[in-house]
């Protein structure tokens, strides 16, 4: 594996190069990612859209209408998450069709992957993606969950700006006070206004939010075909600094250290079913030998 | 969470079923997606009526193993040979492509020295085309293996 070509690619901006080094992320395993990721890390400045809500309110065709506007103020990525098959693994990515003829007109990124039985509404490298496509100078990268439940709140993590979407007719005004996704939003957008009940949605959010002090959120109610107030959320993307960023920075960097660290400790981990005799120990007193044993080198490098 | 380090070639293979022409009978091509999922792929539908230029953009950002086209509107010595074409303008060479639809024994010959295999008809039992997809996606892994 030539890394070297693959993170000039990337840099340059090179479509097959991103391509190519998203699916080694994916497929390829620790070390691969380590090489890709230690490479490209420092480089990039996006603002990181993250576009959730429940399946069937039209995220997707929302990012058909949404990348192009944005594309006028800075290079756009999407990365859309689809759910993997539980039975067989398999996946259908069926986002690329609603945004299809937006995107091949204005030459935007646009990648589609399998969220391969991943919870939380995010697949488990889209930390890494999202830090190649920054890599590729893009100002904006747009990032669509799996249509999520109400717990599916992983994306808060990830996004600096994380926009809602819901349509009417989702529920009454106990729903929209209900904790969860509820509360994540930074712009809550109510898709499909030309429906009935849309102005009762709108309100209730609205309510929601007056009663946790957060009337200074925007809720704008948009028509994805037509095109209708699509220019306000693109005045609130790009109005709206992100919240605690140094906090959701350090939170994300965890993540992915536990993760190194885990990987580093999964050889352990995975021998516990091979043994065949039944275990003397208990999980956590063998998890802590181990952590024992381990300190115990480290504090001897550290002497020499 | 998987720490153990996967082989490339054995992950999902990625498969894009395109109809690259004025073509709507996509009946044929949901029942294949589905299909190609249960089989355990990622599987992208490229919508209906894309351009050849469509298929491959989609090709290339989404780096799939390989592109499946399909046709029932006897197009396909026209369609399938732009999007050949347009593959290998792009220097596009680690992208397996494969067919399938009505099409005339007599034309088989033209498509495979295109590099398009299969080109299955009607009645083809969907293990049969499963099995050459993924035959040809391994293909493909191999190559990219040795390239980056």
């Amino acid at each position: 594996m030539n890394t070297d070509i693959l993170v000039q690619g990337i840099l340059k901006g090179d479509y097959r190069a991103i391509a190519r080094s998203i699916s080694i992320i994916e497929n390829s395993g620790y070390e691969a990612r380590k090489d890709i990721i230690s490479r490209i890390y420092p480089y990039g400045k996006a603002k990181i859209v993250g576009i959730t809500g429940p399946p069937g309110v039209g995220k997707s065709t929302a990012i058909g209408t949404l990348a192009p506007l944005l594309a006028t103020h800075g290079r756009v990525a999407v990365l859309a998450i689809d759910p993997a098959s539980p039975f067989s693994g398999g996946a259908i990515l069926g986002n690329r069709i609603r945004m299809q003829a937006a995107l091949s007109k204005k030459g935007i990124y646009m990648r589609s992957t399998s969220n391969r039985l991943y919870n939380g509404g995010l697949s488990e490298y889209t930390w890494d993606i999202v830090k190649v496509l920054e890599a590729a100078g893009n100002d904006f990268i747009i990032l669509e969950t799996v249509g999520s439940g109400q717990a599916d709140v992983d994306i808060m993590n990830i996004a600096d700006i994380t926009c809602v979407f819901l349509a009417p007719g989702l529920g009454d005004e106990i729903q929209a006070i209900k904790s969860g996704i509820m509360e994540i939003g930074d712009i809550f957008v109510i898709n499909k206004i030309d429906r009935e009940g849309s102005y009762l949605a709108i309100k209730d959010i609205r309510e929601s939010l007056n009663m946790s002090n957060k009337l200074e959120t925007p809720v704008i109610g948009v028509n994805s075909l037509t095109g209708e107030n699509y220019d306000e959320v693109v005045k609130s993307i790009l109005e709206i600094r992100p919240k605690n960023p140094r906090e959701k920075y350090y939170k994300k960097l965890k993540m992915v250290v536990m993760e190194a660290i885990y990987n580093e400790y999964s050889d352990y981990v995975d021998r516990i079913e091979f043994e065949d005799n039944p275990l003397n120990e208990d999980p956590y007193t063998m998890a802590e030998q181990i952590l024992v044993r381990d300190n115990k080198n480290f504090g001897e490098v550290k002497d020499r | 969470m998987n720490g153990k380090s996967q082989k490339y070639t054995e992950a999902p293979v990625k498969v894009l079923l395109a109809k690259p022409a004025i073509d709507g009978h996509d009946r044929g091509i949901f029942v294949l997606a589905k299909a190609f999922r249960d089989a355990g792929m990622d599987v992208i539908y490229a919508g209906l009526l894309p351009t050849p230029e469509e298929v491959v953009d989609t090709a290339i950002n989404e780096d799939v193993d390989v592109i499946a086209l399909s046709l029932l509107n006897g197009a396909h010595m026209t369609a399938f040979r732009n999007v050949m074409e347009i593959l290998r303008k792009r220097g596009v060479n680690d992208i397996a492509v494969v067919g399938g639809g009505i099409i005339p024994d007599e034309d088989k010959p033209a498509l495979e020295k295109m590099g398009i295999t299969g080109n299955f008809g009607p009645g083809t039992p969907l293990s049969v085309i499963i099995d050459h997809i993924k035959f040809r996606a391994r293909e493909v892994r191999k190559l990219r293996e040795n390239e980056y």
